[in-house]
């Protein structure tokens, strides 16, 4: 199969949080708003005069500072973020929104804060911590809404002079929705038995959705999405088993590709970072307050175990099972980042009752924030796959009598 | 055998190894008389228990209440070297939670499906958590609100410190991950072993204290509600509680847990028996004032484990509900005047007064009275007991119901540890050390609860200020539920070690700094 | 003394004696820890107890 056009483009894209397109909006005079988990509603980030950026480090090395700081107990994603923003790494924000997802995230920014790592030439700099909901029904959605206006639309306004008007919100879901269609439209390739985009590819796609200005991404990916209609698909036997990833955040490009590379094609990504639900485009229609839509959209479709309330328990599960019968997976890999309390529970559940009751082989593990080239993980995943062709056999032998 | 504070070497009363100790205390004949008369009433209590063919045959069946043979050893524990008024404190705080334990049990096991199987009693049951505000069960003064992780993990451990071991393995052989908090683990794995008692109408969980405490919700409520039929509320308590904007999303909250529990007991809430909860709740709270008021002088009082594990049940487990509590707020108030107006001390020695911070090794509950007995450091108060101060609305008018709506979020919003642990750093940081002016305190005691991400989280920081204000700051790290990772020795010689290398001092009571006390209850 | 009084005097010196009994066997019991010493040494057949109840163990 031909390399993408642009992969690399994409690829250099992921290599510093503040990359070229951030420093590019911001020449254009744009508001850059950093923030930390899927739960922070992205259009509202993106009105006319700013963009968001997610916090990433990739290419992290040494934590010891923010492992003093935050103690080795706490996942790497927090400790690699606190430790790039103390190198200076995450000046080029002009604010930072992060809600309360997990203990962790809220201490990762509370220690930026204490530490006074950003904001020191920006005197508008501020940083903004918001309650999400835990269960979705109207009284979480009365106070997702309540929130977005409090610690989003309002201190961009009064700090930036953001317009947070019905039009530009409205403007701003249009931008979003055309980069989600977009990465929809491409993640579409991955079904069928010869993929036109392997997982590593489609994932450098999205993480840079979310680490870059949408604006300028759109054209690059509209070629590529045209690009993929004339490709040549793999071969039906590329890789020996078709995997769905659940589970944390994961901006890591080395783990999917370290899946790959191992023989698993990653068909589906139903993690932080990943596009299902992450890149759902947002469905607007009149007459209704157009935060609450939002709102309501990102909490209905959250898959983060944070929701405690049963039916979004239950719903987080036949969503896995959900997907991975329309993407083809043969099997599930629920990872968690170590130290994760959330995933950790839920990869305990989910795997559990992905492989009990919807009768999908499962791997489960646990992985630190940067994989790099792990002989453990390649091991398992390895191993995860020939018991899946093993079990196809038995199948197909059973089949044929 | 001495009668006077700090004579007796109370390092000699271990067995080496041994679970238990090789006799209990003499203090001086009336104290000791005294503290005798208690131990009998402790034995009518567990007396009474078993003379219940029901309960007998629920020791048979829960792994966890052969903990219980270990009741009159955790009052021993928390007695250690204590004389006057502050036995007599202590036996007030305990001998009353071990009676209302008791009685939990008792309840548990009336309605249990497997042992005393009273399906009426059972349709009068509402199920919560163990760390979980009982603010919402104050109107409803006919159901019984009874938690079934209460006595099978939390008192399990302050009673026996291997108590959880079995359960946290349970849960990890069910692929659950070592580095999460073992409270919600272990409570997690007593529901997968089938070891929980299962009874109720309805149950209601809350979202406190933790991320892993939300999780592991998840598991008991998938087994309670999809097998067992009970239905589930999971009250949503918000975690920026200091915030304005959070405390309608917190009311309803309370609103729709009200309508919950009312559709699926069909019983009324009542308002009168809410405002007579809510005038004991403020009468304890002006009590706990008037206590660490005492403890800012050189002359405290109510302090320690006893503080901690008696504000614990009487502000977030029993919330007003029963009167008991408040007698007992009443005397334990008398005998600390009393005390104070002798100026009275507790220990030999009085040389570091400290604020105990962070979340307390559960397994080593006794912790605070070694840290006296040993180096005199005394805990003037500590992180759980620092709850919310705010006076509740008490007369039933109409404005007041809806007041009393956010006065039950608030305490939900502020249970014990989570008003700390939750809520931006200004509650868990800044004011400990504002804490530290008021209490004229030289030294901090912080806890660093391994797996406390929220806490752990603020090490650096802590570590920071500390030595901007010159306080001597000393870590006892430990994984709450579980001994293994740091066992109780493991604890001690932290605090040895800062007061031999740092502090330069040697201990009042030496035969205490070491103890082979690991096989211990 | 009449005969009342001489019964009522035995039977009060019988209930002392049986007080004092009481409190000699339960301090007994009380102060040399004979209580937790008993309690420890059943506790490990309590455990094999339970290590054999069949429980319906799972997620």
């Amino acid at each position: 199969m031909k390399d993408l056009k642009h992969l690399i483009y994409f690829e250099n894209l992921l290599l510093e949080a503040n990359n070229k397109l951030v420093q590019k909006a911001q020449k254009d005079g744009k508001v850059c708003v950093a923030y930390t988990c899927e739960n922070t509603p992205e259009p509202l980030l993106n009105l006319p005069g700013c963009f968001s950026a997610r916090l990433r480090a990739p290419r992290t090395g040494s934590m010891e500072v923010a492992t003093y700081y935050l103690t080795s107990f706490l996942c790497e994603y927090s400790r690699a973020l606190l430790e790039r923003a103390i190198e200076g790494g995450y000046n080029f924000a002009d604010c930072i929104i992060t809600p309360d997802g997990c203990s962790m995230m809220n201490r990762c920014v509370e220690n930026m804060e204490l530490l006074k790592t950003m904001g020191k030439e920006k005197p508008k700099f501020f940083y903004e911590y918001m309650e999400i909901p835990m269960k979705g029904d109207d009284n979480g959605l009365n106070l997702y809404v309540l929130q977005c206006k409090n610690h989003i639309l309002k201190p961009l306004a009064e700090h930036y002079g953001i317009d947070t008007s019905e039009s530009a919100i409205r403007k701003a879901v249009e931008e979003h929705n055309r980069v989600c269609e977009l990465i929809r439209a491409i993640g579409e390739f991955r079904k069928g038995p010869r993929p036109a985009i392997t997982g590593y590819e489609f994932h450098v796609l999205t993480l840079a959705t979310y680490v870059c200005p949408k604006y300028l991404l759109v054209d690059k990916l509209a070629e590529t999405l045209e690009e993929l209609k004339k490709r040549e698909p793999l071969e039906e036997n590329a890789f020996r088993a078709r995997v769905m990833v659940v589970g944390s955040e994961v901006d890591d490009l080395d783990f999917i590709k370290l899946v790959e590379d191992s023989g698993a094609y990653v068909c589906a990504d139903r993690f932080c970072y990943g596009s299902l639900p992450g890149r759902d485009p947002i469905v607007l229609t009149d007459g209704e307050d157009v935060v609450t839509q939002i709102c309501r959209q990102y909490m209905n479709r959250g898959m983060c175990p944070r929701y405690m309330d049963m039916p979004k328990m239950n719903g987080r599960r036949e969503y896995v099972a959900k997907i991975a019968k329309e993407y083809g997976a043969d099997g599930i890999i629920y990872e968690q980042m170590k130290f994760c309390d959330p995933w950790a529970y839920e990869k305990m559940l989910g795997s559990h009752i992905l492989r009990e009751e919807f009768g999908y082989p499962v791997l489960a593990v646990d992985r630190p924030y940067a994989i790099a080239t792990s002989g453990q993980m390649r091991t398992r995943v390895q191993a995860f796959v020939e018991s899946m062709e093993i079990k196809k056999i038995q199948k197909e032998d059973a089949a044929n009598g | 055998m001495a009668k006077e504070i700090g004579k007796d070497r109370l390092g000699d009363f271990y067995i080496d190894g041994g679970k238990v100790r090789k006799r209990r205390e003499w203090r001086g004949i009336s104290d000791t008389l005294y503290d005798y008369s208690r131990w009998l009433v402790i034995m009518a209590t567990l007396g009474k228990f078993v003379m219940k063919p029901r309960n007998v045959k629920a020791m048979f069946r829960y792994r966890w209440m052969a903990n219980y043979l270990a009741v009159p050893m955790m009052v021993d524990r928390h007695t250690q070297g204590l004389r006057g008024e502050y036995l007599r404190i202590c036996h007030t705080e305990q001998d009353l939670v071990i009676d209302d334990v008791a009685k939990l049990l008792d309840s548990l096991f009336r309605g249990d499906r497997r042992i005393g199987n009273d399906t009426e009693f059972s349709k009068k049951v509402v199920l919560v958590d163990e760390n979980e505000m009982t603010a919402v069960m104050m109107g409803f003064p006919t159901l019984k609100v009874l938690s079934r992780e209460t006595p099978s993990t939390y008192v399990s451990v302050l009673l026996n410190q291997h108590a959880a071991e079995h359960y946290i393995d349970v849960a990890q052989e069910h692929g659950l991950a070592g580095d999460v908090c073992p409270m919600p683990e272990a409570e997690a794995g007593v529901s997968i072993d089938d070891d929980a008692p299962v009874l109720g109408a309805c149950a209601i969980q809350c979202n406190t204290t933790c991320d892993g405490s939300l999780l592991g919700n998840g598991v008991i409520s998938r087994r309670l509600e999809l097998e067992d039929g009970i239905p589930v509320f999971q009250l949503a308590a918000p975690l920026r509680h200091r915030e304005d904007d959070v405390q309608e999303y917190a009311a309803q909250e309370i609103r729709n847990a009200i309508a919950f529990v009312e559709k699926h007991t069909g019983v009324k809430w009542d308002w009168g028996a809410y405002f007579e909860c809510a005038k004991r709740v403020n009468y304890a709270t002006r009590c706990r004032q008037e206590w660490l008021e005492m403890n800012r002088t050189p002359y405290p009082q109510v302090f320690g484990s006893n503080l901690a594990l008696y504000t614990e049940t009487n502000y977030m487990a029993i919330c007003g509900r029963v009167a008991a509590f408040e007698k007992a707020d009443r005397k334990i108030s008398k005998l600390a005047q009393q005390a104070y107006a002798k100026k009275k001390r507790a220990a030999k020695e009085y040389r570091h007064r400290a604020i105990v911070w962070g979340v307390q090794s559960h397994y080593y509950m006794d912790f605070l009275v070694w840290l006296l007995n040993c180096w005199g450091i005394v805990p003037l108060t500590d992180m759980l007991s620092m709850v919310s101060t705010r006076e509740l609305v008490e007369e039933d008018t109409p404005e007041n119901r809806e007041t009393a709506i956010y006065d039950m979020a608030w305490l939900t919003e502020n249970m014990i540890m989570r008003n700390r642990t939750h809520g931006g750093y200004r509650v868990l940081l800044d004011e400990l050390w504002e804490f530290t002016q008021q209490f004229k305190a030289d030294m901090v005691i912080l806890w660093e609860h391994m797996s406390c991400k929220a806490l752990t989280g603020m090490h650096g920081m802590f570590e920071d200020r500390a030595r901007e204000l010159g306080i001597n700051l000393v870590w006892v790290g430990h994984d709450l539920f579980d001994p293994r990772i740091i066992s109780r020795q493991g604890v001690r010689d932290q605090i040895n070690n800062y007061m031999r290398t740092v502090m330069r001092e040697e201990p009042i009571d030496p035969s205490l700094e070491v103890l082979h006390d690991e096989e211990s209850w | 003394m009449n005969k009342l009084g001489k019964v009522l005097l035995k039977l009060l010196g019988k209930l002392l004696l049986i007080a004092l009994g009481f409190f000699v066997v339960t301090f007994t019991v009380y102060f040399f820890n004979l209580d937790m010493k008993l309690t420890a040494a059943i506790e490990p057949f309590l455990l094999k107890h339970y290590d054999k109840i069949e429980r319906n163990t799972h997620l």
